[in-house]
């Protein structure tokens, strides 16, 4: 066989393995008869009716963390951002580092130092942030704002400011220039980040097994939990949907702002 | 502060400093404050589930690296992480490679396909692997079909099943940083190794891996530091049987209520993980963007 063949049939085969569990997730939420059997007695659409409604509830949960997070992080990340690259500040790249710095740590770490911050929480205001979408919000913006700050960043490489100098000669004001102008521009890194920042909270199970529990289970944990104690296909119906619709979002919002934006943003 | 502007900053000059502030002050409250907090109590003996003692001591720290318990716990978790590091190594490159020098129309789906994997919550990949792994999954179905054995192969809730979901989780990492850095040598290079008599795979060894070797060490260096803090994956692939410093540290902080300890250990696997990413950082922005 010739070296030209090789390297493609590897790439393929890697291909395939990064491929399999997804595909893997998807054919047996199908699948009849025993759970995890391959071949599949049958095919089936039952377990898609069968989701217990506890998942749903957390899916709610994730849902509302990973907005609050998001949300959080674009309130601040982006103003942030901003600043870090036309403030002029002094020790900036100090700061740059700093804003970044959550990003090298592990989650599993954030979550414990969470925990232990939100018992400190409790015994000096009484304000319990344990098994709270508040308490989970909060943790989760320790990474989602430096996403959205490092997305900000790298939008502003790129940046022609000779339109900002275009806008302002021809008599707009700084802040119309700046929100017709430079916020559009931009738009694209925003959302990127955000994206990524959304995901990383959809995601996360150190924190939400550490912070959540209670009314505040997050999906990943309960799916995780569920893994641990008593697995049904329904599990993998209800993963189907969510993973189908999370790639489906992402196919649009990179059609939508470019994709190769979104790529090079979204994983430097 | 009197010195004009530079002339990229001419809209609203000055003034977006103070844009920073908001950012610092979640951050103090989300990170700081907690990390700071995290580091005090690993200073503090634990007195029962969910105590310390109020005076401060190395104590923690002292009993850590004197335990060959715990420098066990460092040593596996990190000869984990460097398997690891090397069985996505070797299986980006092809892949990498490929994608960096084909021509195929068909390339942004296939980058799109190396991708997708990362977009899907870990959870539900690892669920993903019990039909195909598991004892009576597809890998089994061929195994014992095909007759090369007549026992399934245990390939979950094992060492073997954390590293393959390891190195699943972590080689897209790999792969757009190598393909990055192999897209940036030129291919004329190779076309004149090659023509100079070399076979192809004497070319790949001499002309491109040395030339990609800043991106190797890079991507190598992040994956292992993903890698060794990893907490997910180990929990789910390895059936609550292989014990890594993050299903330690939970174990530590969830069932044992041993604060101190959680506390200490995570300071350590931090300061372990901090020191990989400033060297990674002193690699440069080889394979930043892909």
């Amino acid at each position: 066989m010739s070296a030209r063949w090789i390297v493609p049939a590897l790439a393929g085969c890697i291909l395939l393995f990064l491929v399999a569990p997804v595909v893997s997730v998807a054919v047996s939420s199908f699948s009849g008869g025993p759970i995890f059997v391959f071949p599949p007695a049958h095919f089936t659409l039952a377990w898609y009716g069968r989701i217990p409604s506890e998942y749903f509830s957390a899916l709610l949960v994730s849902l509302e963390v990973g907005i609050g997070a998001t949300g959080v992080a674009v309130i601040v990340g982006v103003p942030a951002g901003l600043a870090l690259v036309r403030g002029y500040l002094p020790f900036s790249r100090a700061l740059n580092s700093f804003c970044l710095t959550p990003l090298m740590i592990p989650t599993l770490v954030i979550g414990v130092a969470a925990l232990q911050f939100a018992n400190v929480i409790y015994d000096v205001f009484k304000l319990s942030l344990m098994e709270s979408v508040l308490g989970l919000v909060l943790a989760h913006s320790a990474f989602t704002v430096p996403f959205v700050i490092r997305a900000v960043i790298a939008g502003q490489a790129q940046f022609d400011h000779d339109i900002e100098d275009a806008a302002l000669s021809l008599g707009a004001t700084p802040v119309r220039t700046f929100f017709t102008v430079t916020l559009p521009a931009l738009a694209p890194s925003i959302a990127s980040g955000a994206i990524l920042a959304f995901l990383v909270s959809f995601d996360d199970v150190p924190v939400a097994l550490f912070l959540g529990g209670g009314s505040a289970t997050t999906l990943p944990v309960q799916i995780f939990n569920g893994t641990q104690f008593d697995l049904s296909p329904a599990i993998l119906a209800l993963s189907a949907i969510v993973s189908g619709g999370v790639l489906l979002s992402i196919a649009i919002s990179g059609k939508i702002f470019g994709l190769d934006k979104f790529l090079g943003t979204g994983h430097t | 502060m009197n010195e004009p502007p530079p002339a990229d900053a001419k809209l609203i000059p000055g003034r977006w400093g103070y844009l920073l502030l908001p950012a610092l002050g979640v951050l103090l409250l989300v990170f700081v404050l907690p990390m700071i907090n995290l580091g005090t109590k690993s200073l503090h003996l634990s007195t029962g589930p969910g105590r310390e003692a109020a005076d401060y001591t190395l104590q923690n720290y002292l009993a850590f690296f004197s335990d060959s318990l715990y420098w066990e716990l460092l040593g596996w978790t990190s000869a984990l992480g460097a398997l690891v590091t090397v069985c996505t190594l070797v299986s980006a490159l092809p892949l990498s490679y490929f994608l960096a020098r084909t021509q195929s129309r068909l390339r942004p789906i296939l980058l799109l396909l190396v991708i997708a994997p990362m977009l899907v919550s870990v959870v539900i990949r690892n669920l993903g692997w019990l039909p195909i792994l598991g004892d009576h999954g597809f890998v089994n179905w061929l195994v014992l079909r095909s007759g090369a054995a007549t026992e399934p192969f245990r390939l979950i809730n094992n060492l073997l099943g954390v590293i393959i979901g390891l190195v699943h989780a972590l080689l897209p990492f790999m792969v757009l940083t190598l393909t990055a850095v192999i897209q940036r040598i030129a291919p004329e290079l190779e076309e004149a190794s090659v023509s100079l008599g070399a076979r192809p795979l004497a070319t790949f060894f001499r002309v491109v891996l040395p030339l990609a070797l800043p991106g190797i060490v890079a991507g190598s260096l992040l994956v292992f530091s993903l890698s060794i803090s990893a907490y997910t994956t180990p929990a789910l692939m390895g059936g609550g049987r292989i014990v890594v410093m993050a299903t330690y540290i939970q174990q530590q902080v969830s069932t044992l209520l041993d604060y101190a300890k959680g506390a200490t250990v995570s300071m350590i696997l931090l300061v372990w993980v901090s020191a990989l990413s400033i060297i990674a950082l002193r690699f440069g922005k080889v394979g930043r963007e892909a």
